[in-house]
């Protein structure tokens, strides 16, 4: 599902974000990304949804060589994926329908089958009763769970989520995770970049953690 | 393909009207901008059309000198027949010229009671071909007629023609050169206004490339909307300048307006009309264009 082979991230201003990461990720996978702040998650991440590109090295994603010189489709890529920060990047002035409706609309969805998964995609979450509520009378897991159902509507095998949690208390924050666990229990491959060492020994999934843009342990969560 | 359009057109309406001031502002611009233009048009058309009428009536008027015999005025009127450019010549005696001047002063006529037709010069009216109705041919036909000693004096209103096909070239030049420059400034503003409107449509824009919007999806409605601001604009223009003229007309006093009668103060064409609108699209297209060829680009 995911392949980075030997990838190194300089930024303009000689900054070493990544320096020779390889790392295979299998369908059906629950990966946390764990380091301190600064150790480089958030550039793995936009390097796998196509937002920056490495220095050096090979990235194949869903079966895209997303490295190669010609490649020029970022927008296929991201439909095959979906993609959750911690800030939720909402429309703030509208409702959480029009927040789905509009990424739906954008991505070619006929308005009949826009409607239909707005609500799929909300009852996904367990906000389908909340779709004409402004995204501004919501608490901040809610607008987390709003921004996951938009991540959901393309049906991705891919998830890739900036800690999504980092704003969160630890009550709102087990809500959130449930989300995440039942659709990797569904069979999404899910990329979970955090810092919360604590969230990470709660569960029993794939560690790869970063150190100064270097893999330096890797394990599992709750068997270590 | 359908539903690609009904997209597009949906969201450029949805974006003017949710960033409604923005949108009438660069509509403004456009249709100042274009109004100015096509007032100069106007007036250039007009002018010449003016001049295109005026060319009509001239002619060429030869007074021959007094005392000339009159079987000498045979001869030269077949040789001024012959002149290039000469379509037709008339004698005009004296008598004539008296008779003229009679009809023309009308109820006032005994002012020339007493007056002996012989102290008017006997003249030619010299009608010229359609191409030698301008300023510059007509001096061909003038200088041909100068060599001829019988003539005393040769009038055509030279100073007069002169005078108003120079206007009417610099007004013709002032509204290109003008033209040009508000192309390339409106060009600016618009898209500096675009860019404006962009940045605050930041979020969305940012959204629809996390979601995988495919660049015509997120571009085409964005240059919709330019296309619409540059229509409205140019539709603005031409309303407003029509409401000009139909002002202008009711102002100016009763006599001009008869006069102006005469010659048709026209309107721009259909034609015209429709290359102002285009223009306009052009415009506000052009504008949205390279306002977003920074904003809209995938990483
Ligand atoms: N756009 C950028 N330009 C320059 N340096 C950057 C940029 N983004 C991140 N960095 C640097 O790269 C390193 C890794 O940052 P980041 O990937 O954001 O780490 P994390 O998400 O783990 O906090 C940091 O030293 C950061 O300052
Ligand atoms: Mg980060």
């Amino acid at each position: 599902m995911i392949q980075m082979n030997h990838v190194f991230m300089t930024y303009p201003n000689q900054v070493s974000a990544l320096s020779d990461i390889t790392l295979e990720i299998s369908p059906g996978e629950f990966v946390f990304i764990a380091g301190p702040n600064g150790s480089g998650k958030t550039t793995l991440l936009r390097i796998l949804f196509g937002a920056e590109r490495p220095s050096r090295g090979e990235v194949v994603v869903n079966g895209m060589k997303i490295t190669e010189r010609r490649f020029n489709r970022v927008h296929s890529l991201r439909r095959t994926m979906g993609i959750v920060f911690q800030d939720v990047k909402l429309l703030r002035d509208r409702s959480v329908s029009e927040n789905i409706f509009f990424a739906l609309e954008v991505t070619g969805h006929s308005r009949t089958e826009a409607r239909r998964k707005t609500w799929e995609v909300l009852s996904r979450v367990g906000l389908q009763e909340r779709g004409r509520d402004s995204v501004l009378n919501l608490s901040f897991g809610e607008q987390q769970r709003v921004a996951i159902a938009r991540a959901l509507i393309n049906d991705p095998p891919l998830l890739l989520a900036d800690e999504p949690t980092g704003n969160l208390d630890a009550q709102v924050t087990t809500e959130v995770m449930e989300i995440f666990t039942s659709l990797h229990k569904k069979g999404t491959t899910v990329l979970f970049a955090t810092r919360d060492m604590d969230l990470i020994q709660r569960y029993p999934h794939r560690v790869v953690y970063l150190s100064e843009g270097k893999t330096v342990d890797v394990g599992k969560g709750i068997e270590r | 393909m359908i539903s690609f359009l009904h997209y597009v057109v949906r969201r450029a309406f949805q974006n003017i009207r949710n960033n409604l001031f923005p949108n009438l502002t660069t509509i403004g611009i456009i249709g100042i901008s274009i109004l100015i233009f096509s007032t100069l048009a106007l007036i250039s058309l007009n002018a010449s059309a003016f001049l295109k009428i005026w060319e009509e009536k001239i002619e060429v008027i030869a007074y021959l000198r007094k005392g000339t015999p009159l079987k000498e005025v045979e001869g030269l009127l077949e040789m001024a027949r012959q002149i290039e450019g000469v379509e037709g010549v008339k004698y005009v005696s004296p008598f004539d010229a008296m008779a003229f001047l009679e009809s023309k002063l009308g109820d006032q006529k005994n002012l020339l009671h007493g007056i002996w037709p012989t102290v008017l010069p006997p003249s030619f009216e010299i009608q010229l071909k359609r191409e030698y109705r301008n300023s510059i041919r007509i001096r061909e036909v003038v200088f041909r007629l100068k060599q001829f000693p019988q003539f005393e004096e040769i009038q055509y209103g030279q100073e007069w023609v002169e005078t108003f096909s120079a206007l009417a070239h610099i007004l013709w030049l002032t509204q290109w050169i003008l033209g040009g420059l508000f192309v390339v400034g409106i060009v600016f503003i618009t898209s500096n206004i675009f860019r404006l409107g962009l940045a605050a449509r930041h979020e969305e824009v940012e959204i629809m490339q996390l979601v995988g919007a495919s660049p015509a999806f997120i571009r085409i409605p964005f240059y919709l909307e330019g296309l619409l601001q540059g229509l409205l604009g140019g539709g603005l223009a031409i309303f407003l300048l029509y409401l000009l003229h139909k002002v202008f007309f009711l102002h100016i006093p009763l006599s001009i307006q008869a006069w102006l009668a005469r010659i048709p103060v026209q309107f721009l064409t259909p034609t015209m009309t429709l290359w102002i609108l285009i223009g306009g699209m052009g415009l506000g297209f052009f504008g949205s264009l390279v306002a977003s060829m920074r904003f809209l680009r995938y990483n």
